[in-house]
C-alpha cells in the first residue's frame, strides 16, 4: 500500500467560495480514482460531492477532470495517473457551471441534443414494425462506434469551441446527430443535414484540435464524425456557406499549384461570386482582412505570399492527374466513406 | 552527416518564410542534410478532407512514398503537417486502403509500403541530434528568458497516433528544448490548446478569443515570449496578436518564436538571418533581454 496526494478543486455554494483541498490516501495496487474519493468521502471529508453510479464506465455520471483532461474515474486507476510522488489533481468538468465541488450543471450540454433532435424519425407511412426498427449489419459496421456515446461529458467539458462559444453544438450532439444522419433507419437525413451546416454552431465551427477525440473514453471519436458530415453535407449540396467555401478554394489551389494559396484562398472563402454580385457582407468581410494584410506587408511577408510558391513542374503534373483521376472514380465509387472506414478500423482497432 | 527528406509545408514559404530560412540556418549548424520534397503536395490541412478525405490520403501517401523511395526518414517543421501525415501513414496501415490509394501512385512509378514514420524537427533535434550535441553548440545560453510553450494541436493529439510511450520525450518536447537552452518554461494552461487559426475566417470572434486568451494567460504568467512548433499557431498568435488583443480587450505584446528560431538565437545565430525581423510583434526586447 502506498499513499497518494490528491488536490481537489472545490466549490461551496453557500458561501460561494472556491478552494484548493489536499487529501492523502492509502491507495493499492489496481485502484482507481474514483475509490480514492469514496474513500475521502467516507472516511476523511463527507461533504465531497461528486457524482458517481456504476463503477463500469458505462454510466457516465464520473466523468471530472484528472490532471487536466476530462476522463472517467471508475475507469482511471491512480497508477496510471499519476508518476509516482507527484500529486493527483482532480477538478470539475469544463465548461459548464459548477453546482457544488466537482459536480457540474449539464443542462447546457444535454440542451444541445434537444437542439439537434438526435432521436430517430422512422419513414412515414411506414407500420411501425412488430419487434424492433432493422438495421443492415454492413450499414451499422461503419458507424457503431458512435453509438456507443454514454453522455458522460467529457468531450464537451475539453473541447476548445465551448469554452469561447455557448451557442456551439458540441461534439457529443454532433456525433449523435451523426448517427442518426448514418441510420437508414431515420427519414431526415437532408434535413439534419441541412440543419447541421446552416445552424450557427454547427458542424463548420469545429477547429479539428481533436480535443474530444482524446477525452471520449468510448472511441466514439467525435471530430471524425464532425468531418465526415462535413463530407457528407457538401455531397448533399450545402455549400452556401464559408467552411465549405474555405474548403473548394484550398482544395483548388493545391490543384493548380500542388500548394496552399495564401493570396488567393481569403478571396475564395469569401466568395467570388457573392463579392461580383455585390453581397455587402462578403465585402465587409473583404474589408475585415484588410488590417491583416498590412501587418503583413509591414512584417515584409505579403511579398512572399504574392510569390504564391508551388511544387515544382513535374509535381505539379502529377497531382493534377492524382485530382483527375481520383475525380473519376468518385463516379463509381463512395471512395471519401471508404477513407472514414479505414480511419475508423485502424484509430479503434490501433488500442 | 545525418539525412532527411524534408517537407517545409505551405506557409513556411508563404506567411511565415522565416520559419523555412531559420530551419535551413540550424540545419546547417547541426550537420543535417535536408533533402526538400519539392515535388509533394501540401497535407490538405485537414481542409482537403472536409470535403474529400480519400484525396488527401492520395497527396500524403505520394509524399510519404517520396520518402520512402529515398530511404530516407520523413522531417516536418509544422504540427499540422506531421499530425496529417500521421493521421495519413495510421489509415495506410489498413492494406486494402493502402493498395487502393497506391494505384494512384503507380502511373509516376512509385508505391507506398507503410514504412515511414513522419516526425517533427523538435523531435529530431531531441530524438537523433540529441542533448549532448545540441548543448555543445550552445553559444548564447538563455538564462534570461521565460518562455511559454504552444505546442499546436496536432503534435499532442491525438495521442494514438503520436507514439507516446514508445518515445516520452515527445510528450514534453518543448519544455525540454527551452530547459535545455537555458531558459525557463512558463507552463499555462493553453499551451496544448487550439490557437483558432483553423476557424479564423469561418468565425473571427471564436477564433481571436482563443488566441487572445492563451497569449493573455502566458503573458500575465511572466512569459517574454511563447516559442511554436506551428507555423499556423505562428500565425494566429503573432499575425493576429493585435486582432487578438480587441476582441478579449487587454493589452497584449508578446512576440512568437519558431522552434529554430529559437535554437539559432542560442547558437548565436544572427536574429535578422533567423528571420526575426519579420514579425509582426516585435522581437527588439526579446533580443536586447538577451543582448543578441
Amino acid at each position: 500500500m502506498a499513499q497518494q496526494q490528491f488536490i481537489i478543486e472545490r466549490y461551496n455554494p453557500d458561501t460561494e467560495e472556491s478552494y484548493e483541498e489536499s487529501f492523502d490516501v492509502d491507495v493499492q495496487p489496481g485502484q482507481t480514482v474514483l475509490d480514492s474519493l469514496n474513500a475521502i468521502k467516507w472516511e476523511q471529508d463527507g461533504t465531497l460531492s461528486f457524482r458517481m453510479s456504476c463503477r463500469h464506465a458505462i454510466c457516465g455520471s464520473c466523468a471530472m477532470k484528472v490532471n487536466g483532461q476530462s476522463m472517467l474515474s471508475c475507469q482511471t486507476q491512480v497508477d496510471s495517473a499519476a508518476e509516482r510522488g507527484d500529486p493527483i489533481r482532480i477538478g470539475p468538468q469544463g465548461n459548464q457551471n459548477v453546482v457544488k465541488d466537482l459536480v457540474v450543471d449539464v443542462t447546457k450540454f444535454l440542451d444541445q441534443f434537444e437542439r439537434a433532435e438526435t432521436w430517430l424519425e422512422p419513414h412515414e407511412g411506414q407500420d411501425p414494425p412488430e419487434k424492433e426498427y432493422r438495421q443492415k449489419v454492413e450499414e451499422f459496421d461503419h458507424w457503431s462506434h458512435a453509438s456507443t456515446c454514454i453522455h458522460c461529458g467529457a468531450c464537451y467539458s475539453d473541447c476548445t469551441v465551448a469554452a469561447v462559444d455557448e451557442n456551439f453544438l458540441g461534439p457529443a450532439a454532433l456525433a449523435k446527430a451523426y448517427r442518426f444522419v448514418m441510420d437508414s433507419r431515420d427519414s431526415k437525413r437532408t434535413e439534419r443535414l441541412q440543419f447541421l451546416s446552416e445552424e450557427q454552431g454547427g458542424i463548420w465551427d469545429c477547429t479539428r484540435c481533436y480535443m474530444c477525440v482524446q477525452a471520449c473514453p468510448k472511441d466514439v471519436l467525435p471530430m471524425d464524425a464532425i468531418m465526415e458530415l462535413r463530407t457528407m453535407a457538401i455531397e448533399a449540396g450545402f455549400t452556401n456557406n464559408h467552411g465549405t467555401r474555405h474548403h473548394k478554394g484550398f482544395t483548388s489551389g493545391v490543384r493548380k499549384r500542388g500548394r496552399l494559396d495564401e493570396m488567393m484562398l481569403p478571396i475564395q472563402s469569401v466568395g467570388i461570386g457573392r463579392l461580383l454580385t455585390g453581397n455587402i457582407s462578403a465585402h465587409k468581410e473583404m474589408m475585415d482582412y484588410t488590417p491583416g494584410a498590412i501587418r503583413l506587408l509591414k512584417a515584409r511577408k505579403l511579398l512572399k505570399i504574392a510569390q504564391r510558391h508551388g511544387a515544382n513542374a513535374e509535381g505539379r503534373e502529377q497531382i493534377q492527374r492524382i485530382f483527375e483521376e481520383v475525380e473519376t472514380e468518385k463516379h463509381h465509387h463512395n471512395v471519401d466513406a471508404e477513407a472514414f472506414g479505414a480511419e475508423f478500423e485502424t484509430a479503434i482497432g490501433g488500442h | 552527416m545525418s539525412k532527411y527528406a524534408f517537407w517545409p509545408g505551405c506557409v513556411a514559404q508563404g506567411a511565415a518564410p522565416e520559419l523555412y530560412t531559420s530551419t535551413l540556418a540550424v540545419a546547417e549548424k547541426l550537420g543535417m542534410d535536408l533533402v526538400e520534397l519539392e515535388a509533394a503536395a501540401c497535407t490538405g490541412a485537414g481542409i482537403i478532407s472536409d470535403g474529400e478525405p480519400y484525396l488527401q490520403d492520395v497527396l500524403n501517401a505520394r509524399t510519404m512514398a517520396m520518402a520512402e523511395q529515398m530511404a530516407l526518414p520523413l522531417m516536418d517543421i509544422c504540427s499540422t503537417c506531421v499530425g496529417v501525415h500521421r493521421l495519413a501513414a495510421e489509415k495506410l496501415r489498413e492494406v486494402d486502403y493502402r493498395i487502393r490509394i497506391n494505384a494512384h501512385l503507380a502511373p509516376e512509378g512509385i508505391e507506398y509500403r507503410g514504412s515511414v514514420d513522419p516526425r517533427h524537427l523538435l523531435w529530431i533535434l531531441l530524438e537523433d541530434v540529441g542533448i549532448d550535441k545540441i548543448n555543445s553548440l550552445i553559444k548564447r545560453p538563455l538564462e534570461e528568458l521565460n518562455l511559454g510553450p504552444f505546442y499546436g494541436c496536432y503534435i499532442v493529439r491525438p495521442e494514438r497516433t503520436l507514439d507516446f510511450d514508445a518515445n516520452p520525450t515527445r510528450r514534453n518536447s518543448l519544455e525540454q528544448l527551452i530547459e535545455i537552452l537555458g531558459a525557463t518554461t512558463v507552463t499555462y494552461d493553453g499551451m496544448t490548446k487550439c490557437c483558432g487559426f483553423p476557424i479564423l475566417t469561418m468565425n473571427k470572434k471564436n477564433s481571436l478569443t482563443m488566441a487572445g486568451t492563451h497569449l493573455e494567460e502566458a503573458q500575465s504568467l511572466g512569459a517574454d515570449a511563447l516559442v511554436t512548433p506551428c507555423p499556423l499557431c505562428h500565425l494566429n498568435l503573432d499575425a493576429q496578436q493585435p486582432d487578438a488583443a480587441k476582441v478579449i480587450d487587454r493589452s497584449l505584446n508578446l512576440p512568437i518564436l519558431h522552434v529554430p528560431q529559437l535554437l539559432g538565437l542560442a547558437m548565436g545565430i544572427e536574429p535578422e538571418k533567423l528571420g526575426l525581423t519579420r514579425h509582426v510583434v516585435d522581437t527588439n526586447r526579446l533580443l536586447n533581454k538577451i543582448g543578441a
